[in-house]
């Protein structure tokens, strides 16, 4: 078997995304599937061959300004003294 | 024919003739909706402020104002588009309660273009998917045949363009999200070239392949939306320079190259109508040839590693503390009530997300991510030359005809394996259109054409030359 259940397990983990054991099941197989199809990129001689990268240089990006919005621009209830409340940390 | 089922150009002059008002044509259109909806499902939202902005289209008119090159045409919009104030939920729980601040730059434009926004359509969650099956929102259903798909991501789009719920729409398209569910549903939709049309409101899913692209019934309605959408935006640095303007011509028999490894792929009955479209086309005065493009053997592997490494990323910002449904986050720690939360992303959702974590993880990089890139640059190297020959390149937009509800939703790479044919214009960043190209035992069949990058006059310029003289426009009895 090319991808396991634990892969797929923690891989599951690392994207933050609890998965059943159903779903563990299903994907495993779904996934194997579709990385052996991923794997008929081995078969292309492309040594020779430069990848595509963006055009544009970092520096060429517009500046990263804020902009403000009218009314709740973040669409939750959760709030405490005026900030968003998230899950505790530890 | 009825104001709600003529074309966007027609619609416009016909308010602006005072022929009939916004109001009454606004109205008929939400009949209409009210009508068919329960059968194709097309919208998630439908607006509410229509018949007002009518309205205020129809006082412009009557005042003698500029209304704009759309004046009270009616189109909807992807729900993966932001509008300011009307929810966007790119068909996902993630997403469900989510109401933008801000126009989307496209929605923007249409609007000050007098255009009326009628409502939002169904989609694949967060675009992903070809069936429009992968929805929050239930499955759109294909107008020509309820019981099969309309295509997708953007099912809802074609759909309700083709079930005259509208006048024109704007989908997505990153794999053919626009293409496919234009040619199962037997209408007009195009993906630009990357960088023609401003991406800024469009909810991020493969940020390297993805286009905003408008829907129609016809080549014209195609361009009189582009017209409006296409150029810079200084809120999207990947946009081209200028603000281009097509015209509706029919060309000068432009030179052909019909894809063998794209016919060849394809069902008979799907080929048989592609091969019946290059008569047509050469009886047009068109040089038609077979050509090949060897490296489309590899488009696929390369597109759904690219798309799914971007996927994941992209969906990473997901986290429910903001936008998303009510979840408290009391009694949680951080880690576990993200992954709790996250969990509600749909099925097809998660499974790109881990696949896209697969092939970025850890030593697999150089073999797929790398690879997936050096592939693209071998397909686009393969494509210019090409086109040094050929105008447009064309073949089928999908290789099988629109199929069953549910027939493919367990087998997802049976389901990736029916993108064969439009994923190579976006790895490669060049304009793609499909129009209809005639029915097959009553189900639609589309003809891709596709130029090289920035060549849209070209592009357009065959695909109205096929359409005035292939004449296969029908409207679905519903």
């Amino acid at each position: 078997m090319m991808v396991t259940k634990e892969e797929v397990k923690h891989l599951g983990w690392l994207a933050r995304i609890e998965l059943s054991d159903a779903e563990l099941d299903r994907y495993t197989s779904q996934v194997e599937e579709i990385i052996k199809y991923l794997n008929k990129l081995d078969t292309m001689p492309l040594e020779q061959i430069k990848p595509i990268i963006a055009k544009k240089k970092f520096a060429d990006l517009r500046p990263d300004k804020s902009s403000d919005f009218e009314g709740d621009a973040l669409g939750t209830k959760y709030r405490k003294d005026g900030f968003v409340k998230g899950p505790r940390m530890t | 024919m009825v104001p709600y089922a003529l074309g966007a150009g027609q619609v416009a002059a016909g308010i602006k003739s005072r022929e009939f008002s916004g109001e009454e044509y606004v109205c008929q259109l939400l009949e209409r909706i009210e009508k068919v909806e329960p059968k194709i499902n097309a919208f998630v939202t439908v607006s509410k402020e229509a018949i007002e902005r009518a309205r205020t289209i129809d006082k412009k008119i009557r005042d003698g104002e500029q209304a704009g090159p759309l004046a009270g045409v009616a189109v909807s919009i992807k729900d993966n588009i932001c509008t300011k104030g009307i929810k966007t939920t790119c068909a996902s729980r993630m997403l469900e309660s989510y109401v933008p601040p801000y126009d989307a730059t496209v929605v923007r434009r249409l609007l000050d273009a007098g255009a009326i926004l009628i409502g939002k359509t169904n989609l694949d969650e967060f675009a992903m998917g070809s069936t429009t099956e992968f929805s929050r929102h239930g499955t759109t259903r294909n107008p020509w045949d309820i019981s099969r798909v309309p295509g997708g991501s953007s099912g809802g789009s074609a759909a309700s363009v083709a079930a005259l719920e509208c006048a024109a729409s704007l989908g997505s398209d990153t794999g053919g999200s626009v293409r496919c569910p234009a040619s199962f549903c037997s209408v007009v939709g195009m993906k630009p070239t990357y960088g023609l049309i401003s991406r800024y409101g469009l909810v991020s899913y493969a940020n390297s392949l993805e286009q905003v692209g408008p829907v129609g019934r016809t080549v014209s309605d195609v361009v009189s939306m582009l017209n409006v959408i296409a150029g810079a935006d200084e809120n999207d640095h990947t946009t081209a320079d200028g603000r281009p303007a097509y015209s509706l011509q029919e060309g000068n028999g432009p030179r052909v190259g019909l894809v063998r490894e794209f016919i060849e792929g394809a069902d008979s009955a799907v080929a048989k109508i592609i091969h019946k479209a290059v008569d047509t086309l050469a009886g047009q005065g068109c040089k038609c040839e077979e050509v090949s493009l060897a490296s489309v053997q590899y488009a696929l592997a390369s597109y759904y590693t690219i798309a799914t490494a971007e996927a994941s990323s992209n969906l990473a910002r997901y986290d429910n503390v903001r936008y998303g449904f009510d979840m408290s986050p009391e009694g949680y720690e951080w880690n576990s009530y993200f992954a709790k939360a996250r969990s509600n992303f749909g099925d097809e959702a998660k499974r790109r997300i881990i696949v896209g974590s697969y092939v970025l993880s850890s030593g697999y990089y150089g073999k797929y991510y790398l690879k997936a890139q050096q592939a693209r640059s071998l397909l686009k190297r393969e494509l210019k030359t090409l086109f040094k020959k050929y105008d447009v390149l064309i073949g089928p937009t999908m290789p099988i005809l629109p199929f069953k509800i549910g027939e493919k939703i367990d087998d997802p790479l049976k389901m990736y394996l029916v993108d064969i044919d439009t994923v190579v214009a976006n790895l490669a960043g060049m304009p793609a259109i499909s129009v209809p190209a005639g029915f097959a035992d009553g189900l639609p069949v589309g003809l891709q054409v596709m130029a090289d990058e920035f060549r849209e006059q070209t592009m357009l310029d065959a695909a109205y030359l096929f359409e005035q003289a292939a004449q296969v426009q029908r409207i679905p009895e519903l």
